[in-house]
């Protein structure tokens, strides 16, 4: 069984926002739900100073907060470690979304539009909001999949396939030698927020 | 917006939470008082006090299912006590309530008596206190949100609970009764317990501001958006008026007065702290990233009418 991971390279993302576009486009998450963002980030003293974007999904961690604290037992990580959301056993509580250290969880009472109050729904967003609600739930914690969905059709996660810059690749970190697992080792790969404990399976290369 | 330019507070557990927590607590305190009160001979605060806890916990809860987003499966709520403290919370307050019910009941009916009752009392007692300690381990145990992982927030919310509770029998027992010697009483363990309250609440709030990741939340909290709540209403309203009500003895009117303002105080001290629950930023090779450009936020109405819709 393959246990799935992700290495965003920060040497070579330039904070185009293309991944939370494409995830947007390929989950169809309505307003305010982004389970793939991208912070922007400053260090050194004006005028010597340098901008960084750091983009975020939900690290599908080993020793995941959001699974400690889930009352039900809605969220739990799959065999290939992907953590995901039963659907039909959450209730919605978000005790979660308070257990996640990395902000990757939304949970959407009501679906709206992306379009100002009182136009018709189009037929677009009709789609959507049925892909969303088949896929995802209404009040229930959604959150990334790592493309659950299209992994199924035997391709990689939407934002890895859409960075124009090549910054993201997905694959097995129990394979020594995939290209994933050779990119961590050789480039001092290392991940967001180790003080949790959390042991994250999305892991970063150092801007410089 | 203080906060903001380091973390960004929690938006998903508010009112509805914070009345849940505060009932839970008022309802653990009302019955510790009550089981006192028993144990002192007053028949009628101790009949009032275990009588109140196990509708307000029924109150509380139904404000959680409100928070539910798929009420239909609440019933799994306590699939995963082995981790989850929502679920250990659940097994709490369910056994809690039907243990103050079936008080309840051998009090009014005068059925319970000897042995019997002072075993049921104290498995009471124990649920009471897990029900008002388990609200602070709740937060606790939240990773990303540091302002809620101390020893000290289970202590207060305690303390806090305990006061509160008490205050609900003083006003409950005042309007009900009028001026006794047991009211009398309740006031003066009331007195220290809001003494302890205030010591354990500057302590939580010190070691807050000093601790880097901590700082914005309570600087939320002591001079940002809720300040106003925490200054006018936890520590006037909730801390210091009824303190000084009930250290002048003053009775009757003045006691309502005091122990709804402790009951007022006691709900936003519930709120400030959860409304406070501020993520931490991160840090990543040298850089700061604050969460701030998260847009959990709502669409804003731009009021733009479609051409021929109107």
């Amino acid at each position: 069984m393959p246990r799935y991971g992700m290495v965003i390279d920060l040497k070579r993302c330039y904070g185009c926002y293309a991944c939370v576009t494409a995830c947007k486009a390929a989950n169809h998450t309505p307003p305010g739900v982004f389970w793939s963002r991208v912070l922007k980030g400053e260090s050194g003293k004006f005028p010597n100073t340098v901008r960084q974007a750091l983009p975020i999904l939900c690290m599908h961690c080993e020793d995941p907060g959001c699974v400690k604290v889930c009352p039900t037992g809605a969220t739990y990580a799959d065999d290939d470690g992907v953590v995901v959301v039963d659907i039909d056993v959450c209730m919605g509580c978000k005790y979660c979304m308070m257990g996640c250290p990395y902000g990757a969880r939304y949970t959407v009472e009501e679906l709206k539009s992306y379009f100002p109050a009182g136009l018709p729904l189009s037929d677009y967003e009709k789609h959507s909001h049925a892909h969303f609600t088949e896929h995802s739930g209404i009040g229930v914690a959604t959150k990334c999949s790592f493309c659950a969905l299209r992994r199924k059709e035997g391709k990689e996660p939407k934002c890895v396939e859409t960075c124009s810059a090549k910054a993201r690749t997905f694959g097995d970190l129990d394979d020594p030698t995939s290209e994933i697992t050779i990119l961590v080792r050789q480039n001092r790969g290392f991940v967001l927020k180790p003080e949790q404990g959390t042991n994250p399976k999305v892991f970063y290369l150092p801007p410089r | 917006m203080t906060s903001k330019l380091y973390g960004l507070e929690q938006h998903d557990w508010r009112w509805l939470i914070a009345i849940y927590l505060f009932l839970a607590g008022v309802a653990g305190g009302a019955y510790i008082g009550g089981v006192a009160a028993d144990m002192m001979g007053w028949g009628t605060i101790a009949k009032m006090g275990v009588t109140m806890s196990w509708p307000l916990v029924g109150i509380g809860c139904a404000m959680l299912l409100l928070d539910l987003g798929q009420v239909k499966n609440a019933w799994r709520s306590a699939m995963k006590p082995g981790t989850s403290w929502m679920a250990r919370g659940v097994i709490i307050i369910s056994v809690f309530m039907i243990v103050a019910f079936i008080h309840t009941v051998l009090l009014w009916t005068g059925m319970g008596a000897g042995a019997g009752m002072t075993v049921l009392s104290v498995i009471g007692v124990a649920f009471a206190f897990s029900t008002m300690v388990y609200t602070g381990l709740l937060l606790g145990d939240s990773l990303p949100i540091p302002f809620w992982d101390t020893v000290l927030l289970p202590i207060l919310f305690f303390v806090s609970a305990l006061s509160t509770g008490l205050m609900a029998l003083i006003l409950v027992g005042t309007l009900h009764g009028g001026h006794d010697e047991a009211m009398a009483a309740l006031a003066r363990a009331d007195i220290i317990l809001i003494i302890v309250e205030i010591l354990i609440l500057a302590a939580y709030m010190h070691g807050s501001v000093r601790r880097p990741i901590t700082q914005p939340a309570a600087q939320t909290a002591l001079t940002g958006d809720l300040a106003p709540m925490f200054w006018g209403g936890v520590a006037f309203c909730g801390l210091a008026a009824p303190l000084c009500l009930e250290a002048a003895e003053i009775h009757g009117a003045g006691a309502v007065v005091a122990a709804a303002l402790g009951l007022v105080g006691g709900l936003l001290l519930r709120y400030v702290v959860l409304a406070a629950g501020v993520f931490y930023g991160y840090t990543a090779a040298g850089f700061t990233f604050n969460p701030v450009n998260n847009p959990k936020m709502e669409m804003p109405d731009i009021g733009m009418v479609p051409p021929g819709n109107t």
